[in-house]
């Protein structure tokens, strides 16, 4: 109590008040007065007393009844019982009412300091064991909300959590674990890991962190196989420990990276696919010119002249796959925002036609458009349908026979519009048609050998066909002929 | 002049095929081509080359391989030198050798793509003399 301890004096005899006022202010405490119980009743509700010397005897309330009412307010306020009259038997009654002791009248100052004395360091203990008490409450109602906390967040993540002992008992666990583990069950707490895991290399690796005798680790990761290898885990398993650095248990979170492997092998089978695909151009080229460089024609201009032509050839074609692989990216990662507008795709196929005239000339194919007058617009990017019937119709032209013919019908389908672009070419026998949207897919043989091609058109039109939300077919005769059906809807579905 | 040799080269690249067939003829060998394994095979029961530049990744990616393995089993044919060549070693990563992958290739030499001129008619020299001992 380092303010001013602050006492109450409750006498119906003035004399007595006057004289303990006056010896306890000496002692430097900060004392009231009442001349009877209700009095000091309504001093005690308007103010904190830390001690109250009450008279026992006195008119009204009595004070018996006083020391009761007082301890029902606060049972910590210390009361000393003074009394002319008192024999050991009232003052017993008045302790077991909770007073702390007694004074016999009359009484010295320092008879009465003494007792004040005293009574005040007590209450200073019994308040600071209070005080002790609500804090050790406190911290037992935060220690169950944390936990409460922890079981929710551990509970809500999409990781799996274990959390084993030192005996390699199971006591945490969360439902994502459950999934990733195809646990047969995680119902009861405390049974070994075996009891809810199959998975030998992660028990091996949790029951390794358990037993480890190294200080410093705080973390291992596995790759670990789970389901019957069916999915792939990512395991962090780290050792809990005391304050000694002695482990405790371990915690165990499962990342499921199935996808996430997945991808990277899908990503590098690409890559080297790419790598591959634009090495072999790089290296024609650079054949040719090592043998006109390395002088084999001799002084033959026209020879020379010819190898240079396919030297010149190839990198054309090699120019077009570069394109087609930007293309490819583009649309992969989304760089080039689509821009959806009406358009009339009858115009674009007709412009592409006429583009496309002189190959199929030299060829000897016609191109024939018998696309209806009143087509609907349709909600496509220009671009992507450009490239979509340029990668359809070349195809059309170059995979033909000398004086074949290409046709391009269109109709209203229900709620979308059906393309069709039939030739009259190789055809694609059925071994190949299954493969053909497939990256670089090439139907070799015999006849396509001599055709250039990047392999990656009909994989740029269905790309560009399933981003129009449409869909895209192929039926095929070998030597009769191939049919591209291309469906676009007339209105996007409103997501 | 007399030819100095049959040459049978088996590539499905026709850049490939025409440029060390313009070669070889340069030089003075006789030269036939293939486009496929099968066609390949088929050439070399027919013609009976003195040796086969090949091709390694055709239209499968070990159709190199299984072409080599039957010229190479086959007792008629063992004896013809098989000088192969591919675009793919550098960038898959597989690293060949004869003296680790020898016995399985069955080939008798391996070139990267593309060939200087003066290198495969060394090579080619090499292996029809090589023959001849």
């Amino acid at each position: 109590m380092s303010k001013k301890a602050h006492i109450l004096v409750v006498d119906d005899e003035m004399g007595i008040r006057e004289g303990c006022k006056r010896a306890l202010s000496e002692e430097g405490y900060a004392v009231d007065d009442a001349e009877d119980g209700q009095a000091g009743l309504q001093k005690v509700n308007e103010n904190d007393y830390d001690l109250i010397l009450v008279d026992l005897m006195m008119p009204g309330v009595g004070g018996m009844d006083l020391i009761k009412r007082i301890h029902h307010i606060d049972p910590e306020i210390i009361t000393v019982v003074i009394t002319g009259n008192a024999t050991i038997e009232t003052a017993v009654e008045a302790t077991k009412l909770g007073a702390y002791d007694y004074l016999p009248k009359p009484f010295s100052p320092e008879a009465l300091s003494a007792v004040v004395k005293r009574g005040l360091e007590k209450r200073i203990l019994s308040l600071e064991a209070k005080k002790l008490y609500a804090e050790r409450t406190q911290k037992m109602l935060e220690l169950v909300n944390e936990r409460s906390r922890l079981r929710t967040i551990v509970g809500c993540m999409s990781d799996g959590v274990l959390v084993a002992n030192l005996e390699g008992r199971l006591v945490l666990w969360n439902a994502s674990s459950v999934k990733m583990l195809k646990s047969k069950g995680f119902d009861v707490a405390g049974e070994p890991l075996e009891y809810y895991i199959s998975s030998e290399p992660l028990i091996t690796a949790i029951k390794e962190v358990l037993n480890s005798e190294d200080k410093d680790f705080s973390m291992v990761s596995h790759e670990i196989p789970a389901q019957d290898q069916k999915i792939i885990l990512m395991a962090n398993i780290a050792p809990v420990r005391d304050e000694d650095g002695k482990i405790l248990g371990a915690v165990t979170v499962l990342r499921d990276i199935t996808a996430f492997k997945e991808i990277n092998k899908i990503k590098s089978q690409f890559v080297s696919m790419v790598a591959h695909e634009l090495r072999a151009p790089i290296a024609a080229i650079k054949g040719w010119l090592e043998v006109v460089l390395s002088g084999e024609a001799g002084g033959d201009v026209e020879q020379n002249k010819k190898w240079l032509q396919r030297a010149m050839d190839r990198s054309d074609s090699l120019l077009a796959l570069v394109s087609d692989l930007l293309v490819i990216n583009r649309m992969e990662t989304g760089k080039i925002a689509q821009k959806m507008e009406r358009i009339k795709i009858d115009d674009i196929i007709n412009k592409i036609v006429e583009f496309l005239k002189p190959d199929a000339e030299k060829q000897n194919v016609s191109i024939i458009v018998e696309l209806p007058e009143e087509l609907p617009s349709i909600q496509a990017d220009v671009r992507d349908m450009e490239k979509l019937f340029t990668n359809l119709i070349s195809n059309a032209i170059k995979y033909n026979r000398k004086n074949g013919a290409v046709t391009i019908k269109g109709e209203v389908k229900g709620s979308s519009i059906h393309l069709r672009v039939k030739d009259t070419g190789i055809g694609i026998s059925a071994e190949h048609l299954s493969h053909i949207f497939d990256d670089f897919y090439r139907a070799d043989d015999e006849r396509t050998k001599k055709i250039s091609g990047t392999g990656l058109g009909l994989t740029i039109a269905k790309k560009i066909v399933n981003s129009h939300f449409g869909r895209i077919e192929v039926a095929s005769e070998p030597d009769k002929g191939s049919i591209f059906s291309v469906f676009l809807p007339l209105e996007h579905r409103k997501d | 002049m007399d030819k100095k040799g049959k040459i049978l080269l088996v590539d499905d690249d026709l850049d490939f095929l025409e440029m060390h067939k313009a070669v070889l003829v340069n030089h003075g060998y006789e030269v036939m081509t293939a486009t496929s394994a099968q066609e390949g095979l088929e050439k070399v029961r027919t013609e009976m080359p003195d040796l086969i530049v090949l091709d390694l990744m055709m239209e499968k990616h070990d159709a190199g391989f299984f072409f080599s393995k039957q010229i190479k089993s086959d007792p008629l044919f063992k004896k013809i030198p098989i000088l192969m060549v591919t675009a793919v070693a550098d960038t898959t990563g597989f690293k060949f050798s004869l003296e680790k992958d020898g016995y399985w290739m069955k080939t008798d030499e391996f070139l990267d793509k593309p060939v200087e001129p003066l290198v495969l008619i060394g090579k080619v020299e090499k292996l029809l003399g090589k023959k001849e001992e």
